[in-house]
């Protein structure tokens, strides 16, 4: 089993005609992912890797099933594409692309919350579930392996260095879910756990955070309200980092106790969580306490 | 990207919101015109990015145009926190009855709008909300388009409390009418934070932003071009800035040996903390976003300029790119110019062994070991040093 992707799961890639959305739907063909259709205003009629383009969402999804879309979209008019997919009804949405003016992603991220559907991103690699070989985005997938292991991260590059070694040590996964390195994201570490708890195929989860936000400490605080039972390793990279700049007074009274790597470690370790100091760490304290 | 104070409060004075009368002065002449056209007693603040001026004793106070060229002779040429001081502004003195403190920023948790509003404004606000958490008012918005009719009599009644010298009632629609302009100012800006402190009650109940705070998000620049100029930062910084934009990149400075060229934010950040943990010290980053030959060819030259870089990481994790691609960036640089510093290659990934190949052509020997590479990197920049 996995989460939020599945075998049976019909997907629509929203800017498919882009060369960087062709060669990733041709990838997520290969690894798959049931791809139905795909969208590109002007381009309707079209074919890419035998995939039907549509003008619109609401043209794919009236000649489609359509349960999720992986948006190849600009920054600039990621806005405008999402709404689209919120407004026809489409349940999850991975939104790759970085650098998605905030207040844009803040109105695409309520819209979809009043409509009950996931956001997975922006700024993510997307997510990937081994078992039901079923891939949204674009993770290079010869490194991950099925298995049980639940991954939610907010760094890409860091999820394929973890998740190389985890198999490597033997670790497959289940699911694991970029959920996007911006200030804001859709979905977060605390609903990933509450989403990776009730999965019968993750038996642990790993956390790969970073320094800035709240989203770790939102993680420990679920834990510890005994919101997860499964056991949670986490991973932190920041521990040296130069410290960033605040903005204004507001912001020194918003971030007061959360967001430095002690303060992190301090409500993860609190909770239960095992933290490893490095990344070989983390991956030797997995596999000590998961072999048993 | 933070604006000065000056622009902030031209943009508030266009968007309704009132601000004292005032002038941006560069020069002895501007400053005298400035301080006649408000004829009387004027406040000159300097403009920085960097905050906390009054603490460092750069707000001075005039009362004729003569004084206020003496005060700004005093402020010419003065640095804040290392930021040089250009332009002052030159802005009427006025009494207040009461001061506080008002910002709409982001809940980035909730991914919504928050209003925050202490009765204590100025320098005060941080001890307060540190000391008297009650003091300060956090109201997290659930959209947009929001019932600021309902906040604005939610924070009157909350500052009525402290604030004896207004009736509720005026306050109330006072703020209302002041919230209404800031969620506009910070809707059609794109800001991060537009916050008020301090906020001047007058003897006749009204507000005024006695100080402007805004911050526009830098991934909205793009709406805002009229806004986007070299600050705190030389014309040359800035250029560099952008030009780094452009390409994705983030590049920071730092006072070690180690350089450090990887892709990513994350795996960036790991890499530092393994260099600390192993007890060598980084020079400087560079994150390149995403990789490719041309990229890894100019980012080694980002280095090979900057003297502090005794040793050059390279970590490549090639997932979605191809090793021998990027090995032949850095052959591309090698053939090019002469390193003055040893190179230290972690490589893995698709056709890592092509890209082997094209590197021990070139003399270098990458290694697959993350760790390993740093505890290298580390032992060379000992030897270097």
């Amino acid at each position: 089993m996995s989460v939020l992707a599945f075998a049976h799961t019909n997907v629509l890639i929203q800017g498919i005609t882009g060369a960087a959305a062709r060669h990733h739907t041709k990838n997520m063909l290969e690894y798959g992912t049931r791809i139905v259709a795909g969208v590109r205003p002007g381009l309707g009629g079209e074919r890419v890797e035998r995939i039907p383009v549509y003008d619109s969402v609401e043209e794919a999804c009236r000649n489609h099933p359509v349960d999720a879309s992986v948006l190849f979209i600009p920054a600039p008019r990621v806005k405008d594409a999402a709404l689209e997919a919120l407004q026809n009804g489409i349940g999850l949405l991975v939104i790759h692309a970085e650098h998605v003016p905030l207040h844009d992603a803040m109105e695409v991220i309520q819209q979809a919350r009043q409509r009950g559907a996931t956001v997975i991103g922006p700024n993510t690699p997307g997510m990937i579930s081994p078992p039901e070989r079923a891939k949204l985005g674009f993770v290079p997938s010869a490194y991950f392996q099925e298995g049980w292991v639940g991954v939610a991260s907010r760094s890409g590059t860091l999820t394929y260095e973890l998740v190389f070694r985890l198999t490597r040590a033997g670790l497959g996964q289940s699911t694991v879910i970029g959920v996007g390195g911006d200030r804001i994201v859709g979905l977060r570490f605390a609903q990933a756990l509450e989403l990776f708890e009730k999965d019968p195929g993750t038996r642990a989860v790993l956390l790969i955070g970073e320094i800035g936000g709240s989203m770790e400490e939102e993680a420990g605080e679920l834990v510890s309200r005994g919101g997860v039972k499964k056991p949670v390793f986490a991973y932190l990279a920041g521990h040296t980092a130069p410290e960033g700049q605040r903005v204004g007074h507001a912001g020194a009274i918003i971030d007061r106790s959360t967001g430095t790597i002690e303060s992190k470690i301090r409500a993860l370790k609190e909770a239960g969580v095992l933290v490893g100091r490095t990344m070989e760490e983390v991956v030797s304290m997995m596999k000590t306490s998961l072999a048993n | 990207m933070r604006l000065f104070e000056y622009e902030a409060k031209e943009i508030f004075s266009r968007n309704g919101i009132p601000v004292p009368r005032s002038g941006y002065a560069e020069t002895k002449e501007e400053v005298v015109e400035a301080a006649k056209r408000m004829n009387g007693p004027v406040v000159l603040k300097p403009q920085t990015i960097t905050k906390a001026r009054g603490k460092a004793g750069l707000v001075l106070f005039a009362n004729n145009p003569l004084e206020a060229a003496e005060c700004f002779a005093r402020l010419q040429g003065r640095t804040h926190n290392g930021e040089k001081v250009r332009g002052v502004l030159v802005e009427e003195k006025i009494s207040v009855l009461a001061e506080f403190f008002l910002a709409v920023t982001v809940d980035y948790t909730n991914a919504v709008p928050v209003l925050l509003s202490s009765p204590w404004g100025g320098v005060e606000v941080e001890v307060s909300a540190s000391k008297r958490p009650e003091t300060i008012k956090q109201i997290s918005l659930s959209s947009l388009q929001s019932h600021l009719e309902r906040h604005a009599s939610e924070l009157g009644s909350f500052l009525s409390k402290y604030i004896s010298e207004v009736e509720p009632d005026v306050l109330k629609e006072q703020l209302q009418f002041l919230l209404g302009k800031m969620f506009h100012v910070f809707k059609s800006y794109d800001c991060e934070l537009v916050e008020i402190n301090p906020l001047g009650l007058r003897h006749d109940g009204t507000l005024v932003a006695l100080d402007g705070l805004m911050v526009i998000d830098d991934e909205a620049r793009f709406r805002h071009p009229e806004l986007v100029k070299p600050r705190a930062q030389s014309e040359e910084e800035f250029s560099r800035e952008e030009e780094f934009r452009k390409r994705g990149w983030t590049y920071i400075p730092m006072e070690g040996e180690i350089g450090i060229l990887s892709s990513g934010a994350g795996i960036t950040m790991a890499i530092l903390d393994l260099i600390h943990f192993g007890g060598g010290r980084p020079a400087n980053f560079l994150d390149t976003a995403q990789m490719d030959r041309k990229g890894i060819y100019d980012a080694f030259k980002i280095f090979h300029n900057n003297p502090n870089t005794k040793v050059l990481l390279v970590n490549i994790f090639a997932g979605l790119n191809r090793c021998d691609e990027l090995s032949l960036g850095i052959t591309d640089y090698l053939r090019d110019f002469n390193p003055p510093f040893p190179i230290v290659v972690r490589m893995i990934g698709n056709r890592d062994n092509e890209g082997r190949t094209i590197l021990q052509q070139a003399g270098i020997k990458p290694l697959e070991s993350l760790e390993e590479a740093v505890t290298r990197a580390i032992e060379e920049a000992r030897c270097v040093s």
